[in-house]
C-alpha cells in the first residue's frame, strides 16, 4: 500500500496519536514554564546594583546551580530517564509528562533568567527610583521586558520535547511514538515502513502547529513598544 | 548669607515655609569593602523651591549624595531630613513616589507608551483614571510636546530630546514637592540642551519644585542654579553659595582651580540685560545727529541696520540679542558679528534699546566696585 491510501485508510488513528502527541507536549511545556519561569523570578534580583552583595551572591549561586542541574538533566539519554522514572509513575502519560517537563527546564530558565537580567539598568533604576516595590518591578517591568527572550526559551523547550515525546512510546506514552514503535516492531511487515515515516512526519507536522500558535502568542502578548 | 548652611535643621522658631526642604546632616557613605567614603560629612540645606546644583569632577560623590536623598543608597552616617521628616522613617517605596527622580539614562519603560510611562507614578498612588488622563496631557503640554501627538507613541519613537521631557513629566506626575535630577540632560547635544536649559527653568517657574541637580559641568550649574554646591574628591563640599559667589569669591584653591581662568566671562551669564541701563535708540533714516544710535527698522519695528553708533566710525553690521538674555548672550552676539553695539530686541523683535562694548565695561567696573 502506498503512502497515501494507508493515510486514507488511517486518518482517525493517526490523528488521535497527532492530538494525544500535542497535548502531552503542551502539558509539559505549560508545567515547565511554569515552574522555570517562576523560579527565575524568585532568583532575579530586582535591580542592577544590588545593596546586599551577600544576598546577590547567594541567588547567583542558586541560579548558576539550577541551571547546572538543569542542563545536566538534558544530557540523561531519554531512555534512560524514562526508565528511571517508571517506578515512580507506571507505564503511560504520568511518566512521559514528567520526563518532558524535565526535559524543558533548562532551555526556559536559562532564557528567563538571561532575559530577566538583561534589561537595561537605567529602567530598573527609574522603576525603583519612581517608587516600584520589587515586586511591581519584576511583574510590570522585568517580565513583560524579558517575555520575548523567554518566549524562544519555550520554543525551543517545545522542539525538543515533540521530538522526545516520540520516544517515550516505549514507557506506553501517548503519541505518535505508538506508529514509529509499532513500525519498528512489525519491520518487513506490510506498512510498517508507512507507520514509522507516518509517525515522523507527524512530529514535523506536530512542530508547524506549534510554531504557528507560538507565533500568535507572540503576537498577542509581546507588547507593542518592544515589537522588533 | 542667611543660607542654612550653619543652621541646618531649621529651627523651630523659623515660620515653616522657611524651613529648608532638604537637609542633610553630617551625611556620610562608605560602600562595603571600600576603605575611603565615597561621601564624607556632608552638611547641606536646600531652601523651598529652590535649585540647587551638585557639581563636581566625576566620582567625587555627587550621585551617592542625591541617590541619599531618596533612599536609593542608604547612608552610612548621618541624617536627612525631607520637610523635617526624617527619611528613614518613612517607607522607601512611599517616599520616592513623593520626589520625582530623573536620569541621565531617562530609563523610560519601552513596553509603555509616554502617557504610560507618565502616568505610572499616579497609578501607583490609586488616582481615578480621569484624572490621570487630565494629567498627562496637562504634563505633556507643559514639556512642550502636544498630547494628541504624542501621548501615544511608544519610547522608541521619540529623540533624545524628547525623551528627556517625557522623563522630567514623569517626575512630575504626582506633583511632588521635591525633584532629583542624575545628569539629566548629559547626553544630549548642545544645541538640544540649551533648549531644555531655558524650557527646564520656564517650567520651574510655574512648578515651584524644590530641585537637587547633578552635573559635572560648571556651565550648566551656573545657568540653573539658585546655588551650588561645589564637591572635592573624597566626597566633601568644597563651597556651597551662590553661583555669584562661587564665581566671584572662591572658597578655597580647590573652587578656584574648579572654576577654572574663565571665571569672569562665566559671570556675564548672571547679568540679565533687564538688569542694565540700555541706551536709548532713535529710529528711521529721519533722525538727525544725537548722543543715540540710529537704526533702520522694517514695517514692524524690526532692526534692519544701524545707521549710526556714535563713538563709531561707519556703521557696523547689526546684531541683535533677546532682552530676556544675559550680557553673555550680547557679548557673544558682538563679537560674533565683529561689532562694538548690539541691538536689544524684544518679544516680538522690536528694538528697545542699544548696549555698546564702552557702556557695558564702564557699567562692569561700576558693578565690580559695588561688590
Ligand atoms: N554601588 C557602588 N558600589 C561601590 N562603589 C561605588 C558605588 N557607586 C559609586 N561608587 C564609588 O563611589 C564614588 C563616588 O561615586 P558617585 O557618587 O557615582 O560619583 P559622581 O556621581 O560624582 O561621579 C566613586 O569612587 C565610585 O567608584
Ligand atoms: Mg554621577
Amino acid at each position: 500500500m502506498d503512502l497515501i491510501s494507508y493515510l486514507r485508510e488511517n486518518a482517525g488513528t493517526v490523528l488521535l496519536y497527532g492530538e494525544q502527541h500535542l497535548l502531552v507536549v503542551f502539558f509539559a511545556i505549560a508545567l515547565g514554564s511554569t515552574i522555570s519561569i517562576g523560579f527565575a523570578l524568585l532568583v532575579t534580583p530586582g535591580e542592577a546594583a544590588p545593596q546586599r552583595w551577600s544576598l546577590d551572591w547567594i541567588l547567583g549561586a542558586i541560579r548558576d546551580g539550577a541551571l547546572l542541574v538543569t542542563a545536566a538533566a538534558l544530557t540523561v539519554p531519554s531512555l534512560a530517564l524514562l526508565v528511571l522514572l517508571l517506578p515512580l509513575f507506571g507505564l503511560g502519560a504520568a511518566t512521559t509528562v514528567t520526563a518532558l517537563t524535565i526535559y524543558s527546564l533548562y532551555s526556559v530558565l536559562r532564557n528567563s533568567v538571561a532575559g530577566l537580567s538583561s534589561v537595561d539598568a537605567g529602567v530598573l533604576e527609574s522603576a525603583k527610583g519612581l517608587g516600584m516595590g520589587r515586586l511591581r518591578r519584576l511583574i510590570r517591568v522585568q517580565l513583560p521586558l524579558a517575555w520575548p527572550v523567554i518566549l524562544n526559551g519555550i520554543r525551543v523547550a517545545t522542539l525538543i520535547d515533540v521530538a522526545i515525546a516520540a520516544v517515550a512510546a516505549l514507557v506506553r506514552g501517548p503519541g505518535l511514538g505508538q506508529l514509529v514503535l509499532t513500525g519498528l516492531s512489525r519491520y518487513g511487515a506490510a506498512n510498517a515502513f508507512n507507520q514509522v515515516l507516518v509517525g515522523t512526519l507527524g512530529c514535523l507536522v506536530v512542530a508547524a502547529v506549534f510554531e504557528i500558535f507560538y507565533a500568535i502568542v507572540e503576537r498577542l502578548t509581546v507588547p507593542r513598544g518592544i515589537r522588533v | 548669607m542667611s543660607r542654612a548652611t550653619t543652621n541646618p535643621g531649621g529651627s523651630a522658631d523659623r515660620p515653616p515655609d522657611q524651613q529648608p526642604m532638604i537637609v542633610l546632616e553630617g551625611v556620610s557613605k562608605t560602600y562595603p569593602g571600600h576603605l575611603t567614603p565615597a561621601v564624607a560629612e556632608v552638611d547641606l540645606a536646600v531652601a523651598r523651591g529652590s535649585i540647587v546644583m551638585l557639581v563636581g569632577p566625576s566620582g567625587c560623590g555627587k550621585t551617592t549624595t542625591l541617590k541619599m536623598m531618596n533612599r536609593l543608597i542608604e547612608p552610612t552616617t548621618g541624617r536627612i531630613l525631607l520637610d523635617g521628616e526624617d527619611v528613614t522613617k518613612v517607607n522607601a517605596d512611599q517616599l520616592r513616589r513623593r520626589i520625582g527622580y530623573v536620569i541621565q539614562q531617562v530609563g523610560l519603560f519601552p513596553h509603555f507608551t509616554v502617557g504610560q510611562n507618565i502616568g505610572v507614578v499616579p497609578r501607583m498612588l490609586g488616582w481615578e483614571r480621569r484624572r490621570i488622563r487630565q494629567r498627562i496631557d496637562e504634563l505633556l503640554e507643559l514639556v512642550g510636546l502636544p498630547p494628541g501627538e504624542f501621548r501615544d507613541r511608544y519610547p522608541r519613537q521619540l529623540s533624545g530630546g524628547q525623551q528627556q521631557r517625557v522623563g522630567v513629566a514623569r517626575a512630575l506626575a504626582a506633583d511632588p514637592p521635591v525633584m532629583l535630577m542624575d545628569e539629566p540632560f548629559g547626553a544630549i547635544d548642545p544645541i538640544t540642551r540649551e533648549r531644555l536649559h531655558d524650557q527646564f527653568l520656564e517650567i520651574q517657574r510655574t512648578v515651584r519644585k524644590t530641585i537637587c541637580f547633578v552635573t559635572h559641568d560648571l556651565q550648566e550649574a551656573i545657568k540653573l542654579g539658585d546655588h551650588i554646591a561645589i564637591f572635592a574628591a573624597g566626597g566633601r563640599i568644597a563651597q556651597y553659595d551662590t553661583p555669584e559667589m562661587i564665581l566671584s569669591r572662591p572658597a578655597n584653591d580647590f573652587v578656584r582651580e574648579f572654576v577654572g581662568s574663565g571665571a569672569a566671562v562665566r559671570r556675564l551669564h548672571l547679568i540679565a540685560l533687564s538688569t542694565l541701563a540700555l541706551d536709548k535708540i532713535a529710529t528711521g533714516s529721519s533722525a538727525t545727529a544725537g548722543a543715540h544710535p540710529v537704526i533702520e527698522v522694517d514695517g514692524s519695528g524690526r532692526p534692519v541696520a544701524w545707521i549710526r553708533v556714535p563713538g563709531v566710525d561707519g556703521s557696523p553690521a547689526l546684531a541683535t540679542v533677546p532682552l530676556s538674555g544675559s550680557v553673555y548672550d550680547a557679548v557673544d552676539a558682538m563679537l560674533d558679528a565683529h561689532s562694538s553695539a548690539v541691538a536689544v530686541v524684544d518679544g516680538d523683535g522690536r528694538a528697545v534699546g542699544a548696549l555698546r562694548w564702552e557702556a557695558l565695561v564702564g557699567e562692569l567696573q561700576m558693578r565690580g566696585r559695588h561688590r
